[in-house]
């Protein structure tokens, strides 16, 4: 479904990401791991559009769209949670998810699709009208994820969907992502919590200083020497 | 001081402070979303001034009716400025810091070629005419027609924007990409795009004012400046990137300038200069500002 191939991506003249390679295929949980820094929110952020790689491709549906402007990757059913949440402060609830539904497409449905996210996050049905900012942590986390649904996507990517939340908020959260992949959304996650999303992805790849260095089936590197030590601290 | 008098200075001032308040919004929706503080806004409505008066004396189109006519063009013209120069200076400069001055340098170019364009066109002779030019009584005191309906169309194009940018697919686009353009077009908001039209439309509000001007004052190339620096008061006074605070920000320096014009005509300007100043010194943010 997504095809990143050989991609180096800089900021200004710093060199991010070498030579990086990813594949997430239809109804998979991928999970990017690493440090802080390692390059995981930069090669989402090459994914969705933000950034634009200088050399190497992306691939999506066998249609290229490394060099495509944010919104027409969205429209190609492409939908990027960011780091930090980034809601719209100043906008409600309902305005914010309102938001994720932009595209024409998923425009019309909205109404329709604004009832499904209610029921996946009951809360946030209740805040309706409130401002997105009033919200706690865990509200707005949900609301962010909620927002990413909102364009009815094929694949959707979260950037640290658990940061700042409390344990069983995380809980929460990894609960929702797991039942998303029921409902046939593929998913490609970044998570710090290493031990939790290698046990609810299928593969992850493990990125360090801007390279792959390892990647597998999550249950093998569960097992794995150097994934336990450096990563689980065992 | 009696009511005839009182009346005279509210009435007289939110008659002003309408036409304040449509140039004060334009400016906000080019400086607060797209970013450019747009030195050339008072040309736009001296464009607008003088096609409404183009076209009601040499065509006879009613003033009122040439906002039609007027809108669309002056949107095209901001429009295809921004998508073309603006966007390109954006995506070029290495910071936003960076954007905004080169920006800025940019509208001092435009200002240039647009009033010169109007001088050869027009020449430099006052131009007026005369459109509902008969007193309404209100309690005593008495105004032109065409003040009045110029304030009624002045809130009405404020109320219509409002319902517009919070009821609208392309409204709540603006309202999004005012606050977090990057994570806008990660909802699929054409950044480019709407940043264009936001100028756009900014620049009709300015073309607006310019045709509701044109009804009651009498208009020349060089009229364009005093109101930008009104506009940029008024941004100031109101809040920068608030829309709602530069519209009652509008009404507010109208009612003070009509008060200092009571006390003493000359004087109005200065008072405009002081309190920008003092605002500036104080309360930097403005009445709405973030």
């Amino acid at each position: 479904m997504l095809e990143v191939s050989n991609i180096d991506t800089f900021y200004g003249k710093a060199q991010a990401l070498w030579d990086v390679s990813l594949r997430v295929d239809e109804e998979e949980i991928v999970a990017l791991i690493g440090a802080n820094g390692a390059g995981k929110t930069t090669l989402l952020n090459t994914i969705s559009g933000l950034l634009r790689p200088a050399s190497g491709s992306v691939e999506f549906l066998g249609k290229k769209i490394d060099g495509l402007a944010p919104h027409s990757i969205v429209e190609l059913g492409i939908s990027h949670v960011p780091e930090g949440r980034k809601l719209f402060t100043d906008m409600t609830v309902r305005e914010n998810l309102e938001m994720g539904a932009y595209p024409y497409h998923a425009w019309k449905q909205k109404e329709e699709t604004l009832e499904h996210v209610y029921q996946i996050f009951p809360a946030l049905k209740e805040r309706e009208k409130q401002l997105s900012r009033t919200l706690s942590g865990g509200e707005q986390q949900m609301l962010a994820m909620g927002r990413g649904l909102m364009s009815r996507p094929k694949l959707c990517m979260f950037d640290e969907p658990s940061y700042g939340l409390a344990p069983i908020l995380v809980v929460e959260a990894f609960r929702a992502i797991k039942s998303l992949r029921e409902q046939g959304i593929t998913i490609l996650l970044i998570e710090q919590n290493v031990r939790r999303t290698l046990e609810i992805a299928d593969r992850a790849y493990v990125l360090e200083n801007g390279r792959v260095v390892l990647e597998g089936a999550c249950d093998k590197l569960l097992q794995s020497d150097y994934v336990r030590k450096a990563y689980l601290g065992i | 001081m009696d009511l005839v008098t009182i009346l005279d200075i509210a009435i007289g001032g939110l008659l002003m402070g309408g036409i304040y308040a449509l140039l004060a919004m334009g400016l906000s929706l080019q400086y607060g979303v797209a970013r450019v503080l747009n030195i050339a806004h008072g040309e736009f409505i001296m464009l607008g001034a003088f096609a409404t008066y183009t076209l009601y004396t040499a065509f006879g189109i009613n003033p009122l009716l040439t906002l039609a006519i007027v809108g669309p063009i002056i949107f095209i013209i901001g429009f295809l400025l921004h998508r073309t120069l603006f966007t390109r200076l954006r995506i070029s400069s290495p910071s936003p810091g960076a954007f905004e001055s080169r920006s800025l340098l940019a509208t001092f170019g435009i200002l240039f070629i647009i009033q010169n364009l109007a001088l050869i066109g027009w020449g430099a002779n006052l131009r007026a005419y005369s459109y509902l030019n008969f007193g309404v009584n209100l309690g005593g005191a008495i105004f032109t027609a065409n003040r009045l309906v110029s304030l009624g169309f002045a809130i009405g194009i404020g109320l219509a924007f409002y319902i517009f940018l919070v009821r609208t697919r392309m409204g709540k686009a603006i309202r999004a990409a005012a606050q977090d353009p990057a994570t806008a077009s990660l909802m699929g908001v054409n950044i480019n795009r709407v940043l264009a039209i936001c100028f756009g439309l900014g620049a009709v509000m300015a073309g607006f004012a310019g045709t509701l001007l044109s009804m009651r004052v009498p208009i020349n190339p060089a009229m364009g400046m005093n109101y930008t620096i009104i506009a940029i008061i008024v941004i100031v006074l109101g809040g920068l990137g608030s829309i709602p605070g530069s519209f009652i920000g509008g009404f507010i320096l109208g009612i003070i300038g009509t008060v200092v014009t009571y006390i003493e005509p000359s004087l109005s300007l200065a008072a405009y200069y002081f309190i920008f100043m003092l605002l500036l010194l104080v309360r930097p943010k403005g009445i709405l500002g973030k």
